[in-house]
């Protein structure tokens, strides 16, 4: 196997490799591990794609993502070999125009690609899909995967906060963001099912996040009120799909497996909770000040009775099962809005 | 100091690729001019309409505006397609607004597909997102691409204060265009 990468000679000592990596910016501010030769190939090994393969030219600077070069990125965040497939797969993925890399890569907004894992490589990656999943699980896969995706937006695809990155805020999943779907507590078929893929074979879906949104309750006992009351926190005024048209972009709302029981045994078909959450996740035109209303209008965004959906179509509210037993909470992943979601399948060896 | 070799994990730096430009050279009189307005931008479309009252008032032969609104999607490929027919039916076009991170990039795009039409063509940015705006002209490969600058924020200015800017700045969108005095 014959690497064409330009070399580089480091210091072996691990902080000193640190000290280099952040003057050469070839980091995210935290260790990260040499990228050399033989730990690029042994992730090599674990894609049939060849090292040369053009996975896609990440914005903002149009760098292009080879197979190598993204090795080399996944190797300097710890991923292993079964893992790597899945890097490839969620760059794959976000270079699908419709996903909009070069808008989300150079926006303002906090957005970033958030990785959701299924098939049936979740638990032996370590990609956390139970207690903790959205950060502070620790699982390799979960964090290694995502980390490598972020430093291939920022060492490839030269996104930088400040500079090619007009981002105001960021967000801590800029760091990196994979989680899974617990599928064997979801009463409903897995995202990656709903996206048209068999369930024995690992897949990527990458989501424009705008953030964690975090959502709570303790009172209700019917999952109708329950719903309606997810479905309101959805279509929280200053939403991002807000600002535009209602038919781009997708809200994830990560649902706890207790409540998935209660959601499901109400709602067996999931198309059907959807239209719940869908016909719920309104504001009244009269909530917003005068500016907002005529923006309204003109995209011709107010329905009957003066309400303002969040999205066009109940399928763009997208729930997901996975977080722990605990109950009591979801997560809504708010959208950017022109981002559509993008799933790819991660190819193995054999 | 033990050394160990690795490979280089960024991409190879960006060559700055320039574009052929194109300048009006004449005077406005018989021209056709197109605008691209953003629906996201109030500032914006005050200031164009402005513009475009302007180069009505200069003898312009028509005005074309197009209005987009979306970056992906059904619209987003919609909007893209105006700004393809806008190319084909005008002399020359004003392009904004980037005073955002992704509309600074789409407008610049969309300028971009004008200057691939062989037209003259300015992107209008505001001051915040004025390197952005060139850096992305740079990596479309179209780094000369003529960017014109507005101060920095025009949302939450009253009317009267964007007049007064749309006022001082279309002297310098003629000139940027190549427009002969």
């Amino acid at each position: 196997m014959t690497l064409t990468g330009e070399q580089v000679e480091v210091p072996a000592d691990p902080h000193a490799l640190y000290e280099r990596s952040l003057t050469e910016q070839w980091g995210d501010g935290a260790p990260v591990l040499p990228p050399t030769d033989a730990a690029i190939e042994l992730l090599l090994a674990g894609t049939a794609e060849p090292a040369d393969h053009v996975v896609g030219v990440l914005p903002p600077q149009y760098g292009v993502a080879t197979v190598e070069l993204v090795a080399a990125n996944a190797a300097m965040a710890g991923v292993e070999p079964e893992a790597f497939p899945l890097v490839l797969a969620a760059l794959e993925a976000l270079c699908v125009p419709e996903w909009n890399a070069f808008g989300l890569t150079t926006t303002t907004s906090s957005v970033f690609p958030m990785l959701i894992a299924n098939g049936p490589s979740r638990d032996a990656l370590g990609i956390d899909f139970r207690a903790g999943c959205m950060g502070g699980a620790g699982g390799r896969g979960s964090m290694t995967i995502g980390r490598a995706v972020s430093l291939c937006l920022r060492n490839i695809g030269g996104q930088r906060a400040g500079e090619t990155s007009r981002t105001v805020f960021g967000q801590p999943a800029r760091f990196g963001m994979c989680f899974g779907e617990w599928e064997e507590r979801s009463p409903w078929p897995s995202l990656a099912q709903r996206r048209g893929y068999p369930a024995d074979v690992d897949v990527v879906t990458v989501h424009g996040g705008k953030g964690t949104f975090p959502l709570a309750d303790i009172h209700n006992d019917d999952p109708r009120d329950l719903l309606y009351l997810l479905a309101k926190s959805l279509a929280y005024p200053l939403a991002n799909m807000f600002l535009g048209n209602a038919e781009n972009g997708e809200v994830v709302l990560a649902v706890n497996p207790m409540w998935a029981e209660r959601f499901g045994a109400a709602f067996p078909d999931l198309a059907d909770l959807q239209a719940f959450l869908h016909e719920h996740a309104w504001q009244p035109l009269d909530l917003w000040p005068e500016p907002n209303r005529n923006i309204f209008r003109a995209k011709g965004r107010v329905g009957a009775h003066d309400r303002v959906y969040l999205t066009g179509r109940p399928d763009q509210i997208v729930p997901v099962v996975c977080g722990g037993l605990g109950s009591l909470h979801a997560i809504a992943l708010p959208s950017f809005g022109e981002s559509q979601m993008q799933s790819s399948v991660a190819r193995r060896t054999g | 100091m033990e050394t160990v070799l690795i490979r280089r994990p960024t991409a190879p730096p960006v060559i700055e690729a320039a574009a052929p430009t194109f300048r009006v050279d004449t005077p406005l009189t018989s021209l056709r001019a197109g605008i691209r307005t953003d629906a996201a931008w109030r500032s914006w479309r005050l200031i164009a309409s402005d513009w475009e009252q302007r180069l009505w008032d200069a003898g312009v032969a028509g005005v074309t505006t197009v209005e987009t609104h979306a970056q992906v999607g059904d619209t987003g490929a919609k909007d893209r397609s105006h700004i393809g027919e806008l190319a084909a039916n005008v002399d020359f076009a004003i392009v904004g607004l980037g005073t955002c991170g992704s509309c600074t990039s789409f407008a610049i795009a969309d300028a971009v597909a004008i200057e691939q039409r062989e037209r003259p063509v300015i992107a209008v940015v505001t001051e915040e997102f004025a390197t952005h705006g060139r850096n992305m002209a740079k990596h479309l490969g179209h780094a000369d691409l003529s960017v014109l600058v507005l101060p920095y924020p025009l949302e939450a200015r009253p009317d009267a204060e964007l007049l007064e800017i749309s006022a001082e700045y279309y002297p310098r969108a003629l000139e940027l265009l190549g427009v002969d005095a």
